[in-house]
């Protein structure tokens, strides 16, 4: 059996430490790590574009003061102090960034990808949003505005993407199984 | 700067603990309640000084009742234990009343500093010396890296800029881009008409 | 130019690997649980992990692993706040590392299971 690596034997001596000193216990990081397991951060997120689609009062708050929208659906794995969702339009595209370190709602959208807290989408995806979503096979119409939100404090965003013709006569479950989180992270659209 | 402003007065206080006491009872409550710039230097002075057990926080509520003030507004208070602090289930962490106003408003014209932010972590090194709008007001919140300064919690009023794709990245940049970041207000300077702008590499 | 990730296939709830060994996850849960507990305000480790992936990123010929960042932007907190000294991390790893393969629990508890032969 080959030795952990450093990084690992690291983290496995800090959490010793911690439980000695009686910081954290082992049962409470393992009912924290099967919430996050179950990654229902995403779907959150979804359920909310879908009733914002079909509700117009419930869209408007939710532009308005997401915190507050949100609340009462009370979405557990991890606080977050202020959203803010913004809407996409055929006039306006809106993406998400953290540039300094990748931080992201984890309430509303779970765990963040692997690319998203890549240095190349984070550092250019506020210098070259067009070619960066282009990449993601988005190609955005040139007069359309392309708005880029770097989440440099606890303010967190979400992107509330348009509803597409193909979903107009669809359920609810039918559409919040098509909201992806990256359509929600805005990368791409629905 | 601000912060050197505090830190000297304080350094210069310790020793004075009776005089700034004085000061204190002296000042005209309107002032002090006031939505100014004393008020918000008041309350951070406060704040380190509560924290470094100079003034008990129930001398301060007990003079600024008797002055009809209401302490409800009076800038954040540290805890009793600065390093172990009690949030509420659920809470909203970071944010915090702050006494004074914003200085800046939804529409009006800012400019990121390029320099005095040593240690400060929040304000990337590419909006650092340009020009933005400011699109909203977010409230008062904990001020990253004040605890490095020896500030405590320090609240700020927090706002979204709004940065125009060529202002951040000259006239190469891709058409109709805008980059909004999240900005305390001491990262941030008012723009005066035929100001210089200063040239970053 | 780098190549970014494709975008993930549904469902939904199966997406890319988040953590690439369990450490990972452990460790991005004990942050939050610490946070939780009034250890820090969560703040002061983002503004940690920053600086942590500021001082990486002045070095560009070391590859980029997250994981190692958040969890050095932790330990670099906690030293800072006297809650877990560098030393004696490093002599509790050492003496991890000294353990025979299977008997990888961090902390003493009795427990029925079985152990891989030792």
């Amino acid at each position: 059996m080959t030795s952990p690596s450093d990084p690992e034997l690291r983290a496995r001596a800090l959490e010793a430490l911690l439980i000695g000193k009686g910081l954290i216990t082992e049962a409470a990081i393992d009912d924290r790590i099967t919430l996050f397991n179950q990654r229902v951060g995403p779907m959150n997120g979804s359920r909310v574009v879908a009733r914002a689609w079909a509700d117009a009062a419930f869209k408007a708050e939710l532009l308005l003061d997401a915190t507050a929208a949100i609340a009462p659906y009370q979405f557990v794995g991890g606080q977050v102090d202020k959203l803010v969702v913004v809407e996409n339009t055929p006039e306006v595209h809106n993406v998400v960034v953290c540039t300094l370190c990748s931080c992201y709602p984890l309430a509303v959208m779970g765990l963040p990808p692997k690319w998203y807290k890549d240095p190349a989408y984070r550092s250019r995806v506020v210098r070259e949003p067009r070619e960066v979503l282009a990449e993601f096979g988005l190609m955005l119409n040139p007069d359309r505005e392309v708005r880029v939100w770097d989440s440099s404090a606890e303010v967190r965003y979400m992107v509330l993407p348009m509803m597409p013709q193909r979903l107009a006569a669809a359920d609810e479950a039918t559409r919040i199984a098509a909201i992806h989180r990256d359509a929600l992270i805005g990368v791409v659209e629905v | 700067m601000f912060q050197m402003v505090n830190a000297a007065f304080v350094a210069g206080l310790i020793g004075n603990v009776d005089q700034f006491r004085h000061a204190i009872e002296r000042i005209d409550p309107a002032a002090y309640l006031s939505d100014s710039y004393f008020g918000r230097w008041l309350g951070g002075l406060e704040t380190l000084l509560v924290e470094r057990e100079v003034i008990r926080t129930a001398e301060l509520n007990d003079r600024v009742e008797e002055l009809g003030g209401a302490v409800s507004r009076i800038a954040a208070r540290p805890s009793a234990t600065p390093d172990r602090v009690a949030y509420p289930p659920g809470g909203r962490h970071g944010q915090r009343p702050i006494l004074a106003a914003p200085l800046y408003q939804p529409g009006q014209r800012v400019r990121a500093l390029s320099r005095g932010l040593a240690g400060h972590t929040r304000l990337p090194q590419y909006a650092r010396g340009r020009d933005g709008i400011i699109v909203a007001w977010h409230d008062g919140w904990v001020y990253p890296d004040s605890n490095a300064h020896g500030l405590g919690e320090y609240p700020q009023h927090l706002y979204t800029v709004c940065f125009e794709g060529k202002e951040l990245w000259g006239e190469d940049a891709e058409p109709g881009i805008r980059v909004h970041l999240d900005l305390f207000e001491p990262y941030l300077e008012p723009v005066v008409p035929d100001q210089p702008e200063q040239d970053e590499p | 130019m780098p190549e970014l990730e494709g975008i993930a296939a549904p469902p939904l709830l199966n997406g890319e690997l988040d953590f690439e060994a369990p450490w990972q996850g452990r460790v991005s849960v004990i942050a939050s649980a610490l946070s939780d507990a009034g250890c820090f305000p969560w703040a002061d480790f983002q503004s940690s992990l920053i600086r942590t992936i500021a001082a990486h990123e002045a070095k560009t010929d070391q590859p980029y692993r997250y994981y190692d960042h958040f969890l050095e932007a932790l330990l670099s907190l906690l030293a800072q706040k006297q809650i877990v000294g560098e030393g004696e991390l490093q002599s509790l790893a050492e003496m991890l590392k000294q353990l025979p393969p299977g008997r990888d629990h961090a902390h003493d508890h009795d427990h029925d299971h079985d152990h891989p032969a030792h």
